[in-house]
């Protein structure tokens, strides 16, 4: 399914997922594309945020899901138990639906990830990484002046950011994002989509929408999932001018059921 | 999934009627195209007005579909092949509305013609008039049965447009030449001619508006081309 020489980033191989008996990812293959944007597209249960919370191993905390199959980061298998999954979410940065900061102050939100990882070593060094992390998500001109004021005291959108510059401040390679403007206002979401386009040339991105217009914004590659399944995965230009796959066509021009 | 109409009812009428008015201007289109060609070939002044008047008709068509897709596309945000039939319908309707023009040019002429036109003068224009006739025929129908064999067809069928719109202008050309005062019918012939040969070349531009909303991708290759004017 590879469309380009562009470099792989991450490679899914007959990727199975269950949830008890429930089976809810059918021998999944995609390959996603260094330092681009990936939207995943389908219906409400199809499986897109299953697929996504397999690339930072985030279905582990779930005692009854089984995931069988290959998810490759750089060629190098992340299900192998040897694998430290703290590191691998270090890797593989997450920006969910609902903003979540932290019940803490925006400094301690962005500061939060870097003293897990040990990763300043005095307070110049972890101011200079909120303020990086901050200015990377188009964010910081907004807070600079209340930093010590509460995450929560923020707007949506404002949230929103405060997520991302969070999971840059670790220095990931990957970001996955679940809906990340759902919940936000046009202004907000444009801000957001902005920001996306600016992160692609740094990281890779792999977006769940519900938005065709977004996807069709935000990404190179577009990926269709039906019931479990990986139904089509092209570049965006041809998924939304002209799908291959019926089924595609029918969803993302409204003759779904 | 039903894999046939739009979830959304009123988008499936929305374009329904997109397509049942861009289906009635081309209807309009070709019967104007024919009254404008039987007036010519019989010169039948008295159909001219008529035929002027109707034009108004399929303008109005025209204004009618471009604002119906602007609402779709504000509205509904087409993808795939509702974008791709939205965009053909646009263009379309563009092309059929210059066809209409054409058509309401060529009657024209033929007020200022003398009514015993010789039949030397005749017989290519007719058989171009009836090559061009076929071919918006042909176009309409491949639209309506979303035919790509029919659209490429067309689209190549053009060089024989070309070739008789050559052969029309040479005998005018000719019949000029045997006598000077003949100028003005002669120029008023060529006038029909050319117009004739550019609706030639809007249907044309319809049948690559057909490929594309079928296909999803364009006609690649230059367009046939008919052997130049030989003097």
């Amino acid at each position: 399914m590879e469309l380009n020489n562009s470099k792989i980033k991450i490679k899914a191989k007959n990727l199975n997922v269950y949830y008890g008996k429930k089976q809810a990812l059918f021998d999944i293959n995609l390959d996603i594309n260094q330092k681009e944007v990936t939207a995943l597209i389908g219906p409400s249960g199809c499986g897109k945020s299953t697929f996504i919370r397999c690339i930072n191993r985030m279905n582990d905390v779930i005692d009854i899901c089984k995931v069988e199959g290959s998810v490759e980061i750089d060629g190098a298998e992340i299900n192998e138990k040897n694998v430290d999954v703290v590191t691998l979410r270090e890797k593989v940065g997450m920006v969910f639906q609902k903003p979540n900061p932290f019940p803490k102050s925006i400094y301690d939100n962005i500061a939060y990830g870097p003293i897990i990882h040990g990763a300043a070593e005095n307070k110049d060094q972890m101011d200079n990484i909120v303020e990086t992390s901050l200015k990377k998500a188009a964010l910081w001109d907004e807070v600079k002046d209340r930093l010590n004021e509460p995450g929560t005291s923020l707007s949506g959108g404002q949230q929103q950011r405060l997520c991302i510059a969070r999971a840059l401040s670790v220095n990931p390679e990957v970001i996955l994002m679940d809906e990340p403007c759902s919940a936000l206002d046009p202004i907000a979401t444009a801000k957001i989509e902005e920001l996306i386009d600016d992160l692609k040339k740094s990281y890779t991105i792999v977006i769940v929408t519900h938005s065709m217009a977004q996807a069709v914004r935000v990404s190179q590659k577009t990926g269709f999932f039906h019931l479990g399944k990986i139904i089509e995965v092209d570049s965006t230009d041809k998924i939304f001018k002209n799908p291959a796959n019926k089924m595609t066509q029918d969803y993302i021009t409204g003759r779904f059921g | 999934m039903s894999g046939t109409g739009h979830t959304v009812k009123s988008y499936e009428e929305e374009m329904q009627s997109l397509n049942d008015n861009l289906v009635m201007m081309g209807s309009l289109t070709e019967n104007q195209m024919a009254d404008a060609m039987a007036a010519v070939i019989k010169v039948d002044k008295e159909s001219v007005d008529k035929i002027v008047k109707n034009d108004g008709k399929i303008n109005e068509l025209r204004s009618t579909i471009d604002n119906q897709i602007t609402t779709v596309l504000v509205k509904r945000a087409p993808m795939a092949v509702d974008l791709r039939i939205t965009i053909s319908t646009m263009k379309i309707s563009h092309d059929l509305e210059r066809i209409g023009d054409l058509a309401k040019s060529v009657a024209k002429k033929v007020k200022p013609l003398p009514v015993d036109l010789p039949d030397e003068l005749i017989g290519s224009l007719r058989r171009l008039g009836d090559l061009v006739q076929k071919q918006l025929k042909d176009a309409l129908d491949a639209y309506l049965n979303r035919s790509k064999d029919k659209a490429i067809e067309i689209w190549k069928k053009d060089e024989q447009v070309d070739d008789l719109t050559n052969l029309a202008m040479n005998e005018v050309a000719t019949y000029l030449q045997k006598d000077k005062k003949n100028l003005e019918m002669a120029t008023h012939l060529l006038f029909v001619t050319k117009n004739i040969e550019r609706a030639g070349d809007h249907i044309t531009n319809i049948a690559e508006s057909l490929y594309y909303l079928i296909e999803g991708e364009y006609l690649e290759g230059a367009r046939p081309k008919g052997k130049p004017v030989e003097s």
